[in-house]
């Protein structure tokens, strides 16, 4: 140390520029090397996402075009807004978008909170093989697909033939009179939150089960000495603990609560006219007008509205969560 | 050690733009070739609704053996399910796909594609090809011309389309209906069934064609008034959608006073009875939730005691596979016309289906050359039945016996009205029927019958108001709600789409037809 104090001052400046300088030149070097072999690596990933993700967001100038089909997407004439008129001013734009909101956060909700408490359950169990075995039962509704899962639920709820059913069954034993549960739009949105739960619900905990496992056990054997039962060490321990990845998947749902998972609902309500009041998304809705109209300009202009909503929604949950919960945020 | 590894946002930008510029040029490509003259080679593509047939690759090979020995080029037929069919085929024009033929029709896409230039105009090219002009009857060509111009190649077989009942001929001897002439007994025959309760449903309906029981188009399968008259044909801007019925003194006025379909006592009553047969159990409560594949299985295993049927021969059909589920099953169509088949119901004469060629990517004399190939007998029979022998083989009175499940669908490339052989199944009833469908002069031709509406001034609203009938009057047709307190929900929201402007834009269009025809 006193070596060095004494070299410094006997040269302070002249023998420091020279190192600091090539010491300069070789980091700039390394760090330019160094970026190009990340920028490679990471070069098929970009392509990917430039490829796929971005140049066909072309496309959506349809949106702005009155589209002719013998001119395509880029030769049709521009038509501004008119697009987008069509949605606004059908009067379909409130109740559509109401519903996107009520049924995603109903399925978000609804999915977290079960995956949860199904996490919590399954690491109470200590019989290894029955705990995999369960594990396993919960998760493979998440590989069922909707279309079956509208059979299940058509013979659940109506019966071959429209009457009758396991549920209106059900409601015979104890005198109740029978409904008819594809006429009626009121019950169907928590109808779709149950069957996302037991669609998600496994597929969830498995997510919340991986953060369990990496809580140290000497929190849990703390815990214990302390005279802690299981369910205080489930409240106290494992659900704050479990926070971050909470609000990763919260963050992550809230992105896509514009998206009215499609593949579900309309598996399950089709065009039965009748429960659009309660069901019908945006996604379903663009669907129909697409298949029923066949023009891609007013479509495309309601899945762009979708889009920059659905932007400036995961935008403000990030801004959110970053006030109020910095150290879970992710972005 | 991690050097810093920041990325030029410079460079990355310059990457990212340069892949976004290339792609885009890429969009802005030529998009599809046209079509040329010379010797015809090569490949001609047929985009197809449905799936391919059992043994498709073997009568394939067969068909193309056959073909590149004739004319020199081959045939690949493109199947997409009915599911996808209209988007993906109205995908296939608008990205300037090479593909020389496509079934369309007012339906689907036709007067879309239509008037935005992406159909080859056929008009003068029929003539051209003496096997297909000779399987296309004059009047046939005159009805499916818009406005003088042909833009596809109808595939019919059959002169008239009038749908009606297919039954349960069994069911009927054993209620004591053995023969059933008009509505009155038709709709007693459902409550017999009903009354029975065995389980068996009266009538079993698929979603997504519920306008079918109640607009006139001449009949209305549950419009009792039009099996009286079945004078009126109700129109729509896209085929399908909001639907108005025009004056039948047009021709005579010239005004064509388009009133919308709940304005129709006719319509209304039908509407009424829908209701009742839902709450009686007469059709099937699920209805707007059973797709056509659906039905058609529940059909065969036994569950239905009437259904849906088209003039075209086919109802008798799927008599092989009930009677697997129903041994004793028999069918029996039945057209409630007051008065018999000698109503004379109106028709317009335009193919439900037609062939289109793609005047953008596809090569309009192989399609035609294969549609003249297709309109010789030998041809016809293999594509459309399989290879004889091995698919079918003939039986008498021009009729065939499958011997197997190939089922191709000649309804989208080679029906042709004088070529087709009748199943050997066929009921008596349905051959009765069949036949009297093939002939022009057992029917009316519509005042309005070659009126084609242009949807361009009103896209727009015809898309509201496909939405609003969607949610609104599809639940009418299956009787699944209140009518009159639905008519007032849907008559609301159809002030809301525009049903003012469709309705004055239908009246305008259909009085200059009215002026020119005269």
């Amino acid at each position: 140390m006193q070596q060095r104090m004494t070299t410094h001052k006997e040269n302070p400046v002249d023998s420091a520029v020279p190192v600091y300088r090539a010491h300069a030149r070789q980091s700039r070097k390394q760090r330019s090397r160094g970026s190009g072999v990340l920028l490679l690596l990471a070069a098929p990933g970009i392509a990917w996402f430039l490829i796929f993700a971005y140049a066909p967001m072309a496309g959506l100038i349809v949106a702005f075009k009155n589209f002719d089909v013998s001119k395509g997407i880029f030769n049709s004439p521009w038509s501004g807004l008119d697009n987008f008129k069509y949605f606004i001013e059908s009067g379909d734009a409130p109740a559509i978008v109401l519903n996107t909101l009520v049924l995603n956060v109903l399925f978000l909700a609804a999915t977290l909170g079960a995956g949860l408490a199904l996490a919590i359950m399954l690491n109470e169990l200590r019989a290894r093989v029955f705990k995999k075995f369960m594990q396993s039962a919960i998760f493979f509704p998440y590989f069922v697909s909707p279309i079956v899962i509208s059979i299940i639920l058509q013979v659940i709820l109506a019966g071959a033939g429209g009457h009758g059913g396991a549920v209106n069954d059900a409601l015979g034993l104890f005198s109740l009179p029978e409904v008819s549960w594809y006429t009626e739009p009121g019950p169907w949105p928590w109808i779709l939150t149950i069957v996302k739960v037991w669609q998600l619900g496994g597929y969830m905990s498995v997510i919340f089960l991986a953060a369990i496992t990496s809580i140290p056990e000497d929190v849990y054997e703390a815990a214990m000495l302390d005279g802690a039962t299981r369910a205080r060490m489930a409240l106290s321990i494992t659900m704050p603990l479990l926070k971050p990845t909470a609000a990763i998947l919260i963050v992550l749902g809230v992105g896509r609560i514009f998206y009215g998972d499609f593949g579900t609902i309309f598996a399950i309500i089709g065009d039965n006219g009748t429960l659009f009041s309660t069901t019908d998304v945006i996604d379903t809705y663009v669907f129909r007008s697409l298949r029923t109209i066949g023009d891609f300009g007013t479509t495309a202009a309601i899945g762009l509205f979708q889009s920059v909503v659905g932007f400036i929604l995961v935008t403000a949950a990030v801004l959110i969560q970053r006030r109020y919960s910095k150290e879970s945020s992710i972005l | 050690m991690i050097p810093n590894s920041s990325v030029s946002r410079r460079g990355f930008l310059g990457l990212a733009g340069g892949l976004g510029v290339a792609a885009a040029l890429a969009g802005c490509g030529t998009s599809g070739g046209s079509s040329s003259g010379g010797a015809v080679t090569g490949t001609s593509v047929a985009v197809l609704p449905s799936t391919a047939p059992a043994t498709w690759n073997a009568v394939l090979a067969k068909v193309n053996g056959k073909l590149k020995g004739d004319l020199g080029f081959e045939l690949d037929a493109q199947f997409i399910n009915w599911s996808n069919y209209q988007q993906q085929s109205l995908l296939k024009f608008t990205a300037g796909e090479k593909f020389d033929s496509a079934l369309q029709a007012l339906w689907l896409n036709m007067a879309q594609l239509q008037q935005s230039g992406s159909l080859a105009d056929l008009t003068n090219e029929v003539g051209k090809y003496k096997n297909l002009s000779a399987t296309l009857p004059k009047k046939l060509l005159e009805a499916n011309s818009w406005d003088g111009k042909l833009w596809g190649i109808p595939q019919v077989n059959s002169a008239a389309r009038v749908q009606h009942f297919v039954i349960r001929q069994d069911l009927a001897d054993s209620l004591g209906f053995s023969t059933i002439t008009d509505f009155e007994q038709l709709e007693r025959f459902f409550y017999a069934v009903k009354q029975k309760n065995d389980g068996t449903v009266a009538y079993g309906a698929a979603s997504n064609s519920g306008y079918l029981h109640a607009l006139p188009v001449p009949t209305g399968m549950f419009n009792a008034a039009s099996w009286e008259n079945p004078d009126t044909i109700a129109r729509a801007f896209s085929g399908k959608g909001m639907f108005f019925l025009l004056a039948k003194d047009a021709a005579k006025t010239g005004s064509t006073a388009p009133k919308a379909f709940w304005d129709d006592e006719g319509v209304v009553d039908a509407l009424h009875r829908i209701r009742k047969y839902y709450n009686d159990g007469i059709i099937n409560a699920d209805a707007l939730n059973t797709d056509a594949a659906t039905l058609k299985s529940q059909w065969t295993a036994g569950k239905y005691a009437a259904g849906w049927a088209m003039t075209d021969g086919t109802s008798s059909n799927s008599l092989s596979t009930l009677q697997k589920a129903v041994p004793s099953a028999a069918l029996a169509n039945i057209m409630p016309l007051t008065g018999g088949l000698s109503a004379k119901p109106n028709q317009t004469f335009q193919a439900d289906n037609m062939v289109v060629v793609n005047s953008k990517g596809g090569h309009l004399d192989r399609s035609l050359q294969l549609q003249d190939w297709l309109s010789i007998k030998e041809n016809h029979d293999l594509i459309t039945y399989g290879i004889e022998g091995t698919d079918w083989e003939p039986a008498e009175g021009n009729k065939f016996k499958p011997l197997n499940d190939y089922a191709f669908p000649g309804y989208a490339l080679s029906w042709r009205t004088s070529l087709e052989r009748k199943s050997l199944s066929i009921s008596p009833t349905e051959e009765k029927i069949f036949d009297w469908a093939q002939n022009f002069d057992n029917f009316t031709l519509d005042p309005l019958a070659s009126f084609i509406p242009d949807t361009t001034p009103v896209k727009q609203q015809v898309a509201a108001m496909s939405n609003v009938i969607t949610q609104f009057a599809n639940p009418l047709f299956y009787g699944v709600v209140d009518v009159d307190d639905q008519l007032d929900k849907l008559k609301k929201a159809a002030d809301g789409a525009g049903v003012a402007k469709l309705q004055e834009e239908m009246e305008k269009q259909a009085n200059a037809h009215v002026k020119k025809q005269s």
